[in-house]
C-alpha cells in the first residue's frame, strides 16, 4: 500500500515537472510560430488577428524580399563570409593547435597564454583602429575584411578547444608515424585531424554560427548596399520598414531560418559542445 | 622551430587585427584624434573628461542595472537544470528547444522583443483583449519599462544556457546525494537550496563570471534593437556609447577610444577574477 503511495507520488511529481518544463518549451517555440504564421500575411491581416493562422498563403512579402530588397545576394555575401572565415580559422587553428599541443618550443607557453587571451578583448575596443586598418589596406566594403576580422577574433577560442582536445592524443602513435617515415604535414593529416575530428567540427559549427549571425562587424565594415549581410539587411528592414511589421517578420523568419536549419542538423554536435563549455 | 612555424600564421594574424588595433586605439586615446589625420596629444584630457563627465556615470549605472538579471538567471536556469535531470519523458527534446534563443541571432531576438511589445503589438493586443487595458503602453518609451523588457529578455534567452550549465555540473554529482536527502524527508526547495546550490558552487561562480563580461561586451545587438539606448541615454551601456561615438553622429574618435580602454579594463579585471576564483583555462574542452 505504501509502495503504492510512492509511485503514485512520484508519478504527479514527474507529471508536474514535465507540465512546467512543456510550458517553458512553448514560450521557446512559439515566437518561431509568430513569425510562421505572419510572414504570409498582409499587414492589415497581422494588425487584425495576430494570433490566428493566415487566411491564405501568400507569398507578397517574400517576393518583396527577394526581388526588390534582394535578400538573397544578402544571404550569398553571408554565406562566403562565414564559410571564408571557418575555413580560415579552422585551418590556421589546427596548425596552430598540434604546435601548442604537441610540439615543444621555447616560450610556447608565454605565446599560447597570449594568444587566448585575446579572447577577452571585446570587439568593440579594437573596432574602430581596426576600421581604419581596413580602410587603409583599401578592403572596406570588401568581404575580406570581414572574413579577416572573424578569424582574428574566433582564433583564440578555437586554439583554447583544439589545444586542449589536441593534447589528449596519445604521444606513441605521432611517434609511430613519424618512424613510419610521415613528415610533419603527413603527421597532421593521418592522425592530428582523424583523431581531434570532435573538437574541430564543435568549432566549425559554433564558428560557422556566431559569423552568420553577428551584426556589429559588418554593419561597421560593409556598408554597401550590395555588400550586406544578412542581419546588415535585416537591420535596415527593421528600420525602414516599421509601417509594415508583416514584411518585417517575414524578415525576421528568413534571417533566423539558416541558424535554426543548422542547429535542426548539428543540435547533438552542438549540446555535446555547450557542456564542454566556453561558448557564449 | 617545427613548433613555432606550426604557431607562427596563427599569431600573426591575432597580432595584426587584433593587437596593432588595441596598440593603436591605445595611442589615440590620448589624442584628440577626429579619425583624419593623427590628432594632437592631448595627454589625459580624453579620460578626464570621461571620468568628471555625468554622461559616463549614467552609462555605467545601466549596466550595473542590468547586471540584476545575472541572479535571476542562475535561479531560474538552475531550477530548469534540475528539472531537466529528473529526466522526465521528452527532456532530450526540452533540452533542444530551450537552447533555441542562443542559437537564432541575438539581432532577431531583440527584434522579436521590439515587435511583440510594440505600441498596436501583440502584448498590449492581449492586455487590450482581456480588459487589462490600462496596462497597455508605449513600452520602450519609458526608462522603466524599457529597461524592464531588457532585463526580461535577457533571462528568457539565457534560461537555456544556464540550464545546460546546470546540468553538466549536476552529472559531477554522485545521484545518491540527492536520494539520501530525499530520504531523510527533505522537501524540494530544501533540498534545492540546501543541497543543489551548494554543490552547483563552481558552476554559479562561472556562470556569474562569464555573464558579467558578456553584460559589458555581448549585449550590444539586444540593446541596438531594442531601444537603441533611448529613452536618451536611459538605457545606453559602455560599449553601445562607443558605438555611438565612433560611428554616430555625434562621431568623436579620441574620445571613443579611451571610452574603449576603460571597457577594456573593466573587462580585464572580471577575468582576471575569474582567473583567480578558478584555474578555469586547464579545464575547459574537457
Amino acid at each position: 500500500m505504501i509502495m503504492h503511495k510512492k509511485t503514485l507520488q512520484k508519478r504527479l511529481a514527474n507529471a508536474l515537472v514535465f507540465c512546467l518544463l512543456a510550458v517553458l518549451a512553448v514560450s521557446f517555440l512559439y515566437p518561431v510560430y509568430f513569425m510562421a504564421i505572419n510572414a504570409f500575411k498582409t499587414k492589415a491581416e497581422y494588425r487584425a488577428t495576430p494570433f490566428a493562422l493566415p487566411s491564405q498563403l501568400r507569398l507578397d512579402n517574400f517576393n518583396l524580399l527577394i526581388g526588390n530588397f534582394k535578400i538573397l545576394d544578402s544571404y550569398w555575401n553571408t554565406l562566403q563570409i562565414a564559410l571564408g572565415s571557418v575555413a580560415l580559422t579552422i585551418t590556421l587553428a589546427v596548425f596552430a593547435s598540434y604546435g601548442f599541443a604537441k610540439l615543444p618550443f621555447k616560450g610556447r607557453g608565454a605565446v599560447y597564454v597570449a594568444v587566448v587571451a585575446t579572447m577577452f578583448i571585446p570587439a568593440q575596443v579594437t573596432m574602430i583602429p581596426l576600421y581604419y586598418l581596413m580602410s587603409h589596406l583599401r578592403v572596406t566594403n570588401k568581404l575580406i575584411s570581414v572574413v579577416l576580422a572573424y578569424t582574428a577574433t574566433s582564433l583564440p577560442g578555437s586554439i583554447l578547444l583544439m589545444t586542449t582536445g589536441f593534447r589528449g592524443i596519445s604521444d606513441e602513435m605521432i611517434e609511430a608515424a613519424t618512424i613510419d617515415g610521415a613528415g610533419y604535414f603527413a603527421v597532421v593529416k593521418n592522425v592530428i585531424l582523424p583523431m581531434g575530428v570532435a573538437v574541430i567540427a564543435i568549432n566549425i559549427i559554433f564558428n560557422f554560427l556566431s559569423a552568420s549571425n553577428d551584426l556589429f562587424t559588418p554593419m561597421i565594415l560593409l556598408q554597401k548596399i550590395d555588400k550586406r549581410t544578412i542581419m546588415v539587411a535585416l537591420s535596415a528592414i527593421m528600420s525602414s520598414r516599421s509601417a509594415d511589421p508583416a514584411y518585417q517578420i517575414a524578415g525576421l523568419l528568413l534571417s533566423a531560418l539558416p541558424s535554426l536549419a543548422v542547429y535542426m542538423l548539428f543540435n547533438r554536435f552542438i549540446v555535446k559542445g555547450i557542456t564542454v563549455g566556453s561558448i557564449k | 622551430m617545427q613548433g613555432w612555424l606550426s604557431v607562427l600564421p596563427a599569431l600573426l594574424v591575432v597580432l595584426g587585427i587584433r593587437g596593432y588595433p588595441l596598440a593603436f586605439g591605445l595611442l589615440k586615446s590620448f589624442t584628440n584624434w577626429s579619425g583624419i589625420g593623427a590628432g594632437d596629444y592631448i595627454g589625459l584630457a580624453n579620460y578626464i573628461h570621461i571620468v568628471t563627465g555625468s554622461e559616463f556615470w549614467v552609462l555605467l549605472r545601466n549596466n550595473l542595472v542590468i547586471l540584476t538579471f545575472i541572479p535571476i538567471q542562475i535561479f531560474v536556469g538552475l531550477l530548469v537544470a534540475v528539472l531537466l535531470y529528473e529526466e522526465v519523458f521528452g527532456w532530450r527534446f526540452f533540452r533542444v528547444v530551450f537552447y533555441i534563443p542562443q542559437i537564432i541571432s541575438s539581432l532577431v531576438m531583440g527584434y522579436l522583443f521590439t515587435v511583440f511589445f510594440s505600441y498596436s503589438g501583440p502584448v498590449n493586443q492581449i492586455l487590450n483583449n482581456v480588459g487589462l487595458g490600462f496596462l497597455a503602453r508605449e513600452w520602450f518609451g519609458s526608462a522603466g519599462s524599457a529597461m524592464a523588457i531588457i532585463l526580461f529578455c535577457l533571462v528568457w534567452i539565457n534560461i537555456g544556457w544556464q540550464a545546460m550549465l546546470g546540468l553538466g555540473g549536476l552529472a559531477a554529482v554522485s545521484p545518491s546525494v540527492f536520494e539520501a536527502a530525499q530520504i531523510d524527508g527533505a522537501g524540494f526547495w530544501r533540498r534545492f537550496f540546501s543541497i543543489t546550490l551548494p554543490m552547483l558552487g563552481r558552476t554559479i561562480e562561472y556562470s556569474c563570471i562569464v555573464s558579467v563580461i558578456w553584460v559589458f561586451t555581448g549585449i550590444f545587438p539586444y540593446i541596438f534593437a531594442m531601444t537603441k539606448g533611448g529613452p536618451g541615454y536611459d538605457t545606453t551601456t559602455l560599449d553601445y556609447m562607443i558605438y555611438l561615438k565612433s560611428f554616430g553622429a555625434v562621431s568623436k574618435p579620441g574620445y571613443a577610444c579611451a571610452l574603449a580602454m576603460i571597457l577594456l579594463v573593466i573587462v580585464m579585471v572580471f577575468t582576471v577574477i575569474q582567473m583567480r576564483l578558478s584555474n578555469r583555462a586547464n579545464d575547459w574542452g574537457q
